[in-house]
């Protein structure tokens, strides 16, 4: 086992050009899962609370009574996607109208009667917001006595899906891609290293070495390309943080929010003796010898 | 497996051995046997079958008919993954040495005993011991570029003999060497086999054998023409 590292270190260093390419253009595949995975995890983060800004606001009829109001917001509360539920008299909506429209107050001049309907607004729970759920609860709401109509933003919803789907699922073909890119890679470089040792090997054979004996230090070697592939795409991707994102939020402030999940990238290394020993099993498998 | 040939059988066995390369019969239809402990000779003119007929006895090759068996290892009933340790029990003595150029002298007489998963201490004696007897213990560091004909062939003597074998094998060993270096190389031989070693030696040179007493078979054209004592 000992000599396996041996005969994988002295084979890394006399193939340094091909083990080297090789550790670059695995470093490079790990480097743009990491960004990928970085820009995933900063929408992911950055959408996390955008639902709570998510409101319906529930129109009722002309001239409703109070009690109706009130049964309303009582069969609103019981409901269990609901945080919480807010009556807007059609007087405090007109209010706070005018208050948003100081500045065009010419607008309700000569308006002696309220056009405004009384309305309720309800706030739902974080994993109660999906496009999904808000069209079911919609239909719920819209069969309370006194509701004369639901409003709440469409594009709002569907946007937030597109992120928060859409992004991930992305990011996650692309991570597997390249994850067997990064595999392929691995594998070809051994068969390479494989065949460029043919004489060697067979020499090998014929002293009385085992399958083993001759397929460890492939999978040793495989390993620390690997490995040393993870290594620099974590350098790579603390070298984009450090240079790039920290120089760029001194003058652009909306960087500062930007999320750097070091835990995250910590496992690179081990990402890519993962990905390395098993382009290197693959090799050794499909190797007749 | 156990090691099987403790009875009086044959340390090699061939019966009725045929080899075809493509459309060529390298050997055909060849029997005879290597007594525990015997020293005999293979010659020929080149082309007859000598190395196909050490081949197959390291299972490099595989008979198309008729049956060998090696140190009670027979083919046929041989699971590949069985070779390498068969190969344990054999040294060979490569006709185009099979030296590793990227090693030097030590390493790749070491490698014998590293395939074998021997400690790093016993194998430092042990090379040494074995390069101190074909008069190459001062050569120990160098590449085998660097070394005369006659050394590299010494070398390749060494890695065949350092984990003590019980079958010896070599072929054309006497190749390119001057007559007093190849004289040195048989001495190496004779002293190997003196200790116990069953040695085979493949050439086309008959000075080898000369005044022997030695066993000797003779092939032409994949034949086995003759089998006598060398006078
Ligand atoms: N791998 C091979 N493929 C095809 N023909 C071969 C191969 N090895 C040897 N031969 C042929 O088999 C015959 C015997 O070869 P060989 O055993 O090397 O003879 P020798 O060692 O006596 O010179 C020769 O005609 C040779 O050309
Ligand atoms: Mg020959």
């Amino acid at each position: 086992m000992t000599y396996a590292v041996i005969l994988a270190f002295q084979s890394l260093i006399r193939e340094k050009w091909i083990n080297l390419l090789s550790v670059l253009t695995i470093a490079s595949g790990l480097l743009i899962i990491s960004l990928a995975l970085f820009t995933v995890y900063n929408i992911d983060a950055a959408t996390k609370n955008l639902p709570e800004r998510f409101s319906m606001i529930l129109y009722l009829d002309n001239d409703i009574q109070k009690e109706k109001v009130d049964a309303a917001v009582g069969l609103l509360k019981k409901n269990n996607a609901v945080l919480s539920v807010r009556y807007i008299p059609k007087e405090e909506a007109l209010k706070e109208l005018k208050a948003t429209l100081k500045n065009s107050s010419y607008v309700f001049e000569g308006l002696d009667e309220n056009p405004l309907p009384d309305a309720i607004e309800v706030k739902l729970k974080k994993d109660a917001v999906g496009q999904e759920t808000v069209r079911k609860f919609a239909g719920e709401v819209m069969k309370i006595p006194g509701v004369k109509e639901v409003d709440y933003a469409e594009k709002f919803l569907s946007t937030l899906n597109y992120l928060r789907v859409g992004m991930k699922t992305i990011g996650l073909i692309l991570i597997a891609s390249l994850g067997a890119g990064i595999v392929f890679v691995c594998y070809s470089t051994v068969k390479i290293l494989f065949y460029r040792r043919d004489e060697e090997i067979e020499t090998f054979k014929l002293l009385g070495a085992t399958k083993a004996f001759i397929r460890t230090p492939f999978l040793v070697e495989g390993a620390l390309i690997g490995t040393s592939g993870g290594v620099v795409s974590l350098l790579g991707i603390f070298a984009f943080y450090y240079i790039v994102l920290l120089r760029l939020s001194v003058s652009m402030p909306i960087f500062k929010a930007i999320l750097f999940p070091t835990d995250l990238f910590l496992v690179l290394p081990f990402v890519g003796t993962f990905l390395g020993v098993t382009g290197a099993a693959i090799a050794l498998g499909r190797l007749k010898y | 497996m156990t090691w099987a040939n403790d009875g009086n059988n044959p340390m090699i066995h061939f019966s009725g051995v045929t080899k075809d390369y493509d459309n060529l019969t390298a050997l055909r239809d060849i029997t005879f046997s290597v007594e525990k402990g015997e020293m005999l000779f293979v010659t020929g003119p080149s082309g007859s079958g000598k190395t196909t007929l050490l081949k197959l006895i390291y299972f490099a090759e595989k008979p198309d008919g008729g049956t060998i068996s090696v140190a009670g290892w027979e083919t046929g009933l041989l699971k590949e993954s069985s070779i390498p340790f068969l190969r344990r029990n054999i040294g060979i003595v490569f006709q185009d040495f099979r030296l590793l150029q990227n090693k030097n002298v030590f390493e790749n007489v070491a490698m014998a005993l590293r395939i074998r998963g021997i400690s790093e201490k016993e194998i430092k004696t042990k090379v040494y011991e074995t390069l101190k007897a074909v008069n190459l213990r001062h050569k120990a560091d160098v590449f085998p570029r660097r070394l005369s004909g006659g050394e590299q062939q010494r070398v390749v003597i060494s890695r065949a003999i350092v984990a003590e074998p019980t079958v010896l094998l070599a072929d054309e060993p006497t190749g390119n060497l001057d007559p007093d270096t190849a004289e040195g190389v048989m001495r190496t031989f004779k002293e190997i086999n003196a200790k116990g070693t069953t040695v085979l030696i493949a050439t086309h040179n008959r000075e080898l054998f000369r005044n022997s007493g030695r066993r000797v078979i003779k092939l032409d054209m994949g034949n086995l023409v003759a089998e006598e004592r060398a006078q």
